[in-house]
Parts: C-alpha cells; structure tokens; sequence
C-alpha cells in the first residue's frame, strides 16, 4: 500500500534530500526544481472579472421571493437585567410577521440581543426595530483587564475573572530562574497592545429559505460550508444535516470570526420556520464591531537575557488580556521563533463584560512578535549590538536566515538603518526596522475533490469548502490543471456548497494545502482515465500513453489532443476523485517569514507614516504566485492597519463601543498604503505531494513588530502600545508611555 | 430610516419657500453627513429640502471688486481644483483638498461642510447620552470616557470637536455667510456663525431650520495677502483632522500688519485665537515668533486627561500655518 519516494526538499541554499513514505495512490512529490507548467506561475483570479463587475453573488445579494427580514435591538449596557419590553407598537406594524422579546434577560456584554424582529422589508424591520422600547435595570460591570483584576467579586461574569494559564497559558523550559540571574544583559518592559474587532467587509449572517419537501438552503457568509450547519441551527431547523444545503458562492472576508452558525442565524431560521418564507439577516456595522468577533488585547511584562554577544538565554514574562466573557483565548505568541533555551511565561485571560473575543487572523501572533520584537531591539540596544544582526544570531529557521538577508537587502539595511536612532536632523525622522513572523500549516484531514469530464472537454472540479476570497477556486484549477496540461482558465470549478464533497474549515491557514493535493491527485486520475481510453483506442498499454505540453502521446507516433482524448468519453461522462491522505515526513514543520519597515515619523505631531514595507514569505510550494503576493499585501495591510490605527474604544462607565463605524473606527485605507514590496521565497516544505504550506496567517504576523521597530529606529523611544497613535508617540518622546 | 417626504426645488428661492412651508424641514445638500444622521436616527426628519437641483448654486465667481465668492453648492473637489481659488486662497485650496477622501471630495459640498454636525462618537449613536442631544450631561468629560479627538477649548458642558478643515480657512479669510429666509437674504460675519454648545442644540451653527446658507463671501482686499493652513491627521484619508489651523497675514516689510489665526478641531465651534493673532501684530516675522503665536494659542486651553496631545498638536499647526504662509508672498 505504501512506497518510499526520495527527493530533493527546502530551499535553494538550503536544501536537504526527504525519504518520505507515501501512499501507493498518492502522486510522487514534486521536487525542488520540478519543471512545472502551471504550478507556481502568477495566475489572475478566475471569478476576478464576476467580483469587479458585480456579477458574483455574495449572501447580501441573495434575494428571493417573499422574503423577509430579521433584525435584533442590541443592549447598549455591558451588565444589565432587562426589566421591560413594550413591543406592542412594533408588533401593530403592517408588515411585521413575528417579535421575540427577552424579558429578564441577564445582559452580560453591550451588543447582546434583547429583542429580535422579522418582517416584510429592511424599512419595516428597521421601525420595528425603533420602535421596542426596553427598560433596564443596570449592574455593575468592568469592561477592561485592570478593572476586572481590581475587584473580581464585583465585576466578574464568571465565577473567576482570572483564567490563568488556561490552555497553552503556563509555559516553562529550561532553568529560567537561574538563568535570569546570570544574564549579562537583561532589559525588560511592558507591551501593550489593543482590541482590534474583525471588521470584514461582508458582515455576519446568513439567508435560510426551506423549500416545499422541508429541506433548507442557507447561504451564509462562512468560512466552514461544511461545519457550518451544527447542533443549534439543526434544531432550530428540525432537519437532520443532509437535509440543509449551505451555499456560500463568495465571501466577503472573514478572518477567523465566522466558522459555526451564531445566534443570528439560528434566529433566521426560526424565523424561516414561523413565517414559512425564506428570511435574511446580515448584521448592522454596529453588531458587527460589537459582538462580530475581536483580536483580544494584551498587557505582556517581558524580560528577555543573554550574553554580551547576543546570544538569548532566557525569556520570562506574565501577560494578561480579555475575550470578553470567554474563558480563553487572550495568550500571545512572545515566546516562538527564536531560541530561547529557558522560557517561563504565565498568561492570563481575564473575562470581562464583553462580547467575546474570536480567532482572529494569526490569534495570539502579532501581538505576541510585536512585544517579543521590542524586548529584542532593546536587548540589541542595551548590548551595543545590530538589532538585525542579534535577531540572525538567535534565529534557528534554515529559511528565515535566507530571508533575513533578502530583507535587508531590499530595505537597504546598511545604509537606511540609522547607527545612532533618532539621529536624523528636522522634525520628521526616518528610520527601519525588522521583525520575524511564523506559523506551522502544511493542511490536514483527508478532503476528496471531484472531477467529471465529458465528451466535449468540460472539466468540472468540485469541493464544498468556500473561497473566502483567498483564491481557493483558481488555485483547485491550478493543481488540476498542471496533471491535465490545459490552461487552469479553461477549468471549470464549483466551491462553496455542501452539494460537493465535504471542505475543511478556512481557519489556520488550512485551505489551500489542505486541498490543493486532493485536487492534485483528482487531475492526475483523470489524466490516467483519458490515457486509459486512449490505451483501448490505440490497442496499446495505458502506461505508455503519456502526456507532454498538453499532448498525449503513445507508441507508434500516436497522438491525440486534450479535445481528441476527451471525444472518446462515453456519454455518461467521466468522473473521478482525488483524496488527500495524511501527511508525510517534511522538510521544516514550520514557514518562516520577516518584515522590514521604514518609517517616517513626524516627531512633533506624532503622526507615523509608513513609507515602504519589504515583507519576505515562504509557505511551501506556492501553485499562484500572483495570490500569494496578493494574502501577503493583505497580511502587511491588516498589520499596519493593527499597529497604526484600530482599535475598539469603549466607554469604561457605560461599556459601550463608541467607534462602531468605520468614519469613527480607524481602519487603514488605501492612501495609508505604502509600497509594500513582497518578496516570496520557494522552499518545497513535504508533508504533502504539492510541498505546500498556508500563507494567510503568517503574512500578518511581523508586521506590527517590524513596524514598532522601525519607529524606534526614527525616533530612539520604543513605542511600547498599539496602535502607535500621536498621542502615544508623543508621551514615548516625552518619556512617558500611556 | 423613517420614512420622508423629499423635495426638489430649482432655486435658493424655493428651497427657502419649501423649508418654511414644511415644518421639521432639513436641508439636505449631498447627504453625506445628514443621511448618515438619519440612518443612526439621531435625526428623523419627515421631509428633505435637496439642494440638487437649485441653479448656479456651486459657483465660484471673482467679483468686480476682486471679492470671491463661493457657492454653497461647490464642492471640495471643485475648490481643490479651482484656478480661482488656488491663485487667490490656496489655503482653502489645500484644505479642500486635503478632506476627507477623493471620493466623498466629489459630492461634499461647502454648505454641507459648515453645516456637517460633529463627528463625537456619544452624539453619533443614539445609545448613549448626549448634551447636544438633550441630555442633561457630555458622558466624554468624565473620566473612563473616551476623550481623544475631544475639545481641548471651551469644553466644560460639551466636548464635541467641530469637525470642520474648511471652517479655520473661511475664519481666517474674514468671510461672510449669505443667508436666506423666506425671500429676505442676510449677511452673517463668519465669526458670528457659531453656536456655543447647549442642551438639545445639536448643529455647530446658530441657524435655525429655515436658514439656508447660499454662498460664501471672501471680501476683496487691497494689500496682498499671505495664507497659510495646517492640519495634523492620522490617517491620510476617509478622517478628520486632528488639529487644523487657517492664518491670514498682512505684511508691511518684515512687520506684521494685520493677522487672523482660527483653529480647527479643538472647540465645539471654530475659534478665534485673538491671543496668537496679539504676539504677532506690530512685530517683525521670524520663527521664533511663529513659535511664540502657537504658544498663546493654547494659553486657556483645558483638555481633559485623554487628550493633553492636542495642546501640543496645536502649537505646531499654528507655527507651521504661520511659516507657510509668511513663505508666500
Ligand atoms: C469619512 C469622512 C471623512 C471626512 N473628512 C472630512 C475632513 O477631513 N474635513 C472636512 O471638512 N470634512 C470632512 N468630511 C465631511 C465632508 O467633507 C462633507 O462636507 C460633509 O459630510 C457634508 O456633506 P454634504 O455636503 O453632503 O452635506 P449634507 O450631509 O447634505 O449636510 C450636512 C449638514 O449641513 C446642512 N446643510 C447642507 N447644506 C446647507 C446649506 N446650504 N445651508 C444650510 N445648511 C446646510 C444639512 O442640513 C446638514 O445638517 C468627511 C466626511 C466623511 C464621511
């Protein structure tokens, strides 16, 4: 069942030879410098021209006849009973089809829903909506770490407010205590950084329609077709899974924040059952900034040692931060990446009366690397070493010291970074600066891609998991397209449907490795189906049939096009399925990656302008180089976006969000944008038959630090909280951190 | 939204007609602002006066005299890239220019922009008390409110920033508002525009409902005159400043004639600093002056603890508007 393949794996530079194990089904992994067609080519998005002019179809443009619309009023309190609810004006309301109300409801975060409406038009709901008047009795309530640790009695939505070291929160390796007294060089600090909420163009929601047999469809903005239809919208359906259908055609981001179906689409769905008609519910900017999901805040006290060389002998720290009312989630990623022989870190989770916080993006990493980055810089300072040349010293990624010196390169380390920071002349101070990223993704799970061809050449690849905008459908052309020899435009893809074989979850970075082999292996049996018709056609062994620029080929001077071969398909078509089977041995279980920043910093406002961003990636083989590029302009933007300018602002005494749009919420925009120049590295990681790994998440990873980096390269103060806004940069001048 | 009667006249004439015959009546020049209003239901107008169609209303017209005036219906997009206006007031040019994004540039309009209330996130949702908004209390002066766009000038009962980047320019120009009610027109001197902040008086102006702004009056002035703006944003575009200052100056040699300094973003309305425009006249121009004039402008200044930043912010707008305007002569 099993052979062993050898082959050449990593990066040029540094490339290593991997005897893997594989499955005899599975297709011989592609070296490194395999002559591929399509396979890390730069190939345009296949739905690009259906999104840029309007004819692809997202949840919001859903629209069927008789439908209805639901809407909730949110509590504007983060404690609160409810005391009341007069509905009576709203539910008088022509066109009104069904109120719910939630008297005495605890309300434990603002944004909670109290009262939910369903009516005939968006017009109808929304005076429905203003219409509900709610009388609250309001509680006592913390709404941030410092307040909720004063008096836990008082403030808590739990029964401890303090998680500490729940889940991957204790850390401890080595001798720390020890090492921490015998350090030559020690610094240490306190990092800071804010709640960022999700703020995916696309908000939340979904539209449920049941049709007259009883089965539903739902289209929902989701990143987990496949997972999306669980325990609560089941009930709420009183269907079992494989009578609910759940389409999501394209998706308008979603960043970790949208797997399961929520609260809102249950509400839709039992809408859809009491009114009998399909209903939609997207939520409001509001709900979206309020309860849509967030990236928790942090408080991390870092003390980073070593020796006078540069050499990192111990890192210990205690952070703290809130996933609102959650339990976990709020840890940083301060300790990875570098060696670090002694670790101690305590990480806290404090729950606060707050909508929860969700996987955001790379969860616990940007924080986490923009803190350990600092500590790094000012450890580099202290020892009167180059920050670049200490972070080389104690970095062990074989790729990552390739990418270093890519970055510093480009950036132009050795003229642009300044000897002495802060030295430049003028009010306005340049300056660069660099950090790392990482993450572990080469895809899981054993996901099958379909593929059917018919006589005239149509190849139709089919798998249920969503694109969320990521180029998953282009990048299922490329993997089928490279084994077939015909152009990937020419392929005809179906994502987003449960109607196909089942997808995994976008989270993690999953997707694209986790599906590309199936799809891989999918044109591969399509290729041996076509060579054995061909075989019969020609009276020859199918193994001699092969496949060159397109061409296939057999003994005797044979030959047939792809057209030629597909006209022997009989007229049921032909129809084949790649599995993807678990993974092998690999070259590095971990991609690499690193940022540099330059920065210019107008030191008498305060007011940061990032000029130009060098981001430097690996995530295995990359099959559209053209996407990848595009994740890690993403990944740089939401990451400048993160150190310069979000952040939820809530009123401590009312608990509310005050900033929950996007005039108020300050999000990057394209006149923000510098020339972000990406340069991607190929490293051909294993693990699977592609050698792929993901990209979404680690391109967002050293932003923040590379960033912070630079700006203390400027200016000569760490900045030590995001967003690094004037007011912040101002008190780092003046010597105070707020 | 409630729903709402929506009516188009075809002059400043009918618009004034139209705003005194329906009663609750709103302007409406291109909604940027008032429609989001709306939308949060800070506003619940039953009927719109739009300016859409109301002739010859975005105008910008050199009059004999040499005085400039401006419609209200020009938009920032057409000031940024009026050859009028970038000759005579280049800093109304900039400022212009500089607002809000490219693409709300092409519908804000100059009526609008004075008229736009402000951006203070308690005003803008309805779920939180508000002062201008009827409430008996400005839930940002206490503390755990969230202060830091606030007023730093003049925020003892409400701490709303005016929002406007032209408003400091039209100050600092000495312009003057053509009013209309009914079929009567007015003149209102900038200065006299502004409103100070008051329980349930939601708008920046003193107009009342039926006061329709229809142009905007730069006088003709003999000597030349050296303009200068500066404004301090976080982010480039799609925000509001944080900080703005508009400076007008006369010059005799190297002495200052005559000065006008109004600032932007740090009073609920636009203010007057009478005290940088004194460090400045009967002396001569160096930086050191300039510098000096910022000073002054934040002598009185009273921000909250979230906020102390914009003191500093507004020093240097004031030096640095004073620097570029002494630089054009
Ligand atoms: C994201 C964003 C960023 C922005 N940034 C800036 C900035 O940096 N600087 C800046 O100055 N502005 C900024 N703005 C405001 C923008 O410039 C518009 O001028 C403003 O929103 C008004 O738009 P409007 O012309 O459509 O007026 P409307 O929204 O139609 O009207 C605004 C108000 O003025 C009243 N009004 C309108 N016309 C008249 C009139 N002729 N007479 C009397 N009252 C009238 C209306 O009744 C209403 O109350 C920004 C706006 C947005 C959305």
């Amino acid at each position: 069942m099993a052979r062993k393949v050898t082959y050449l794996a990593g990066i040029e530079g540094a490339e290593r030879e991997l005897t893997v194990e594989v499955h005899d089904l599975d297709a011989d992994p592609w070296p490194l410098g395999a002559k591929l067609k399509y396979v890390g080519t730069e190939v345009p998005r296949l739905d690009g021209v259906a999104k840029v002019t309007g004819v692809a179809q997202f949840t919001q443009d859903v629209n069927l006849d008789k439908m209805a619309y639901a809407g909730e009023v949110i509590a504007p309190h983060a404690h609160a009973v409810v005391k009341s609810i007069d509905a009576s004006a709203a539910r008088a309301m022509p066109g009104v089809l069904a109120v719910r109300t939630s008297e005495g409801k605890r309300v434990t975060y603002a944004g909670s829903s109290v009262a939910a409406v369903c009516a005939t038009s968006r017009e109808v709901l929304a005076d429905a909506l203003a219409a509900i008047r709610v009388e609250y009795d309001v509680q006592p309530h913390a709404v941030t770490v410092e307040e909720a640790l004063k008096d836990e009695v008082r403030v808590s939505p739990r029964r401890s407010n303090d998680t500490a070291g729940g889940r991957g929160g204790a850390m401890r390796r080595g001798n720390p205590d020890a090492a921490l007294e015998s350090a030559e060089v020690k610094v240490e600090a306190e990092y800071r950084t804010a709640i960022q909420t999700h703020s995916a163009l696309e908000p939340h929601g979904s539209v449920v329609s049941i049709d007259k047999e009883g089965n539903a469809t739902v289209w929902a903005s989701t990143q987990a077709t496949s997972g999306f239809a669980g325990g609560r919208l089941l009930r709420a359906l009183e269907l079992p899974r494989g009578r609910v259908r759940v389409i999501t055609e394209h998706m308008g981001g979603g960043f970790g924040a949208k797997f399961g179906a929520q609260s809102w689409d249950v509400l839709c769905a039992e809408f859809a059952k009491e009114t009998g008609r399909p209903v939609k519910y997207l939520l409001t900017r509001r709900s979206e900034h309020l309860v849509g999901g967030n990236r928790p805040d942090s408080i991390q006290k870092l003390t980073l040692g070593g020796t006078k060389d540069g050499t990192f002998t111990v890192l210990a720290g205690e952070t703290w931060g809130t996933s609102g009312n959650g339990r976990g989630g709020a840890g940083c990623a301060n300790f990875m990446g570098y060696t670090l022989p002694s670790v101690r870190m305590l990480q806290h989770t404090v729950s606060t009366f707050t909508a929860r916080g969700a996987a955001f993006r790379a969860p616990r990493h940007p924080q986490g690397f923009f803190a350990l980055e600092g500590a790094i810089d000012a450890f580099a300072a202290k020892a009167g070493l180059d920050p670049l040349a200490v972070r080389m010293k104690n970095d062990p990624h074989p790729v990552r010291q390739i990418q270093w010196k890519i970055g510093a390169e480009r950036i132009g380390w050795k003229r642009n970074h300044r000897k002495v920071a802060g030295s430049d002349k003028g009010p306005v101070k340049r300056g660069v600066g660099c950090a790392a990223g990482r993450w572990s993704q080469a895809g899981r799970g054993n996901w099958s891609v379909d593929l059917t061809i018919d006589s005239s050449g149509h190849v139709i690849v089919m798998n249920g998991a969503q694109d969320l905008g990521t180029g998953t459908r282009t990048l299922l052309a490329i993997c089928v397209a490279e084994e077939l020899g015909i152009p990937p435009a020419t392929i005809d893809v179906r994502v987003g449907d449960t109607r196909y074989p089942p997808g995994p979850g976008s989270g993690g970075s999953t997707t694209a490795p986790s599906l590309g082999p199936a799809a891989r292996e999918a044109g591969l049996r399509a290729r041996e189906a076509l060579a054995a018709l061909l075989g019969v056609e020609w009276k020859t062994d199918s193994e001699k049939v092969t496949l060159e620029d397109g061409v296939f080929k057999g003994p005797g001077g044979k030959k047939a096009t792809f057209q030629e071969a597909c006209g022997l398909i009989p007229d049921e078509g032909l129809r084949v399925r790649g599995t993807r089977r678990r993974n092998y041995d690999g070259y590095n279980r971990e991609t690499a990656g690193c940022q540099f920043a330059e920065v210019a910093v107008d030191t008498e406002t305060g007011v940061i302008t990032v000029e130009r961003v060098v981001a430097v990636h690996d995530a295995g083989r990359l099959v559209n180089t053209m996407a990848s590029r595009s994740q890690v302009n993403g990944g740089v933007i939401q990451g400048i976006s993160f150190a310069l300018y979000e952040e939820r602002q809530l009123d401590e005494n009312l608990g509310d969000m005050v900033n929950p749009t996007f005039d108020t919420y300050k999000i990057m925009g394209m006149a923000d944008c510098p020339q972000i120049d990406v340069v991607l590295t190929t490293v051909v990681s294993g693990f699977n038959s592609i050698g792929m790994m993901g990209l979404g998440e680690p391109a967002t990873v050293p932003t923040a630090g590379a960033i912070a980096s630079a700006v203390y390269n400027a200016i000569g103060v760490q900045v030590r909280q995001l967003p690094m806004t004037p007011a912040r940069v101002l008190a780092a001048l003046e010597g105070r951190q707020q | 939204m409630k729903a709402f009667a929506y009516i188009r006249p075809q002059s400043a004439e009918a618009a004034a007609a139209a705003l005194a015959d329906n009663d609750g009546a709103l302007i409406k020049a291109n909604g940027i602002d008032l429609l989001d209003r709306m939308k949060e239901r800070v506003d619940e107008p039953n009927a719109l006066v739009g300016l859409v169609d109301v002739e010859a209303f975005d105008s910008i017209e050199v009059e004999e005299d040499g005085g400039i005036r401006i419609g209200a219906g020009a938009t920032l997009a057409q000031l940024a890239a009026s050859q009028v206006v970038e000759r005579f007031l280049p800093s109304l040019a900039y400022a212009a220019g500089h607002a809000a994004s490219p693409q709300l540039r092409t519908r804000a309009t100059v009526g609008g922009n004075l008229g736009q209330h402000t951006r203070c996130g308690y005003y803008r949702h309805k779920s939180f008390p508000c002062l201008k908004r009827g409430g008996d209390h400005c839930p940002v002066l206490k503390p755990g409110g969230v202060q830091d766009t606030a007023a730093i000038f003049g925020n003892g009962t409400c701490a709303s920033a005016s929002p406007s980047s032209l408003a400091p320019v039209f100050g600092s120009l000495d312009a003057v508002l053509t009013v209309r009610r009914g079929e009567a027109t007015r003149e209102v001197p900038f200065a006299e525009a502004w409103a100070e902040p008051k329980a349930g008086w939601a708008s920046d102006l003193v107009f009342d409902r039926e006061d329709l702004i229809e142009s905007v009056h730069i006088p003709a002035r003999a000597e030349p005159q050296r303009l200068g703006y500066e404004e301090v944003r976080q982010k480039a575009a799609f925000d509001w400043p944080l900080t703005a200052c508009g400076v007008r100056l006369v010059a005799e040699g190297n002495t200052v004639k005559e000065a006008r300094v109004w600032l932007g973003s740090v009073a609920p309305t636009p203010l007057r600093s009478e005290a940088a425009e004194k460090v400045l006249v009967g002396k001569s121009f160096t930086e050191a002056r300039a510098r000096a004039a910022g000073e002054a402008a934040v002598t009185g200044a009273s921000p909250l603890p979230g906020n102390t930043y914009k003191v500093q912010l507004t020093k240097v707008v004031v030096r640095r508007a004073l620097m570029q305007a002494w630089g054009r002569s």
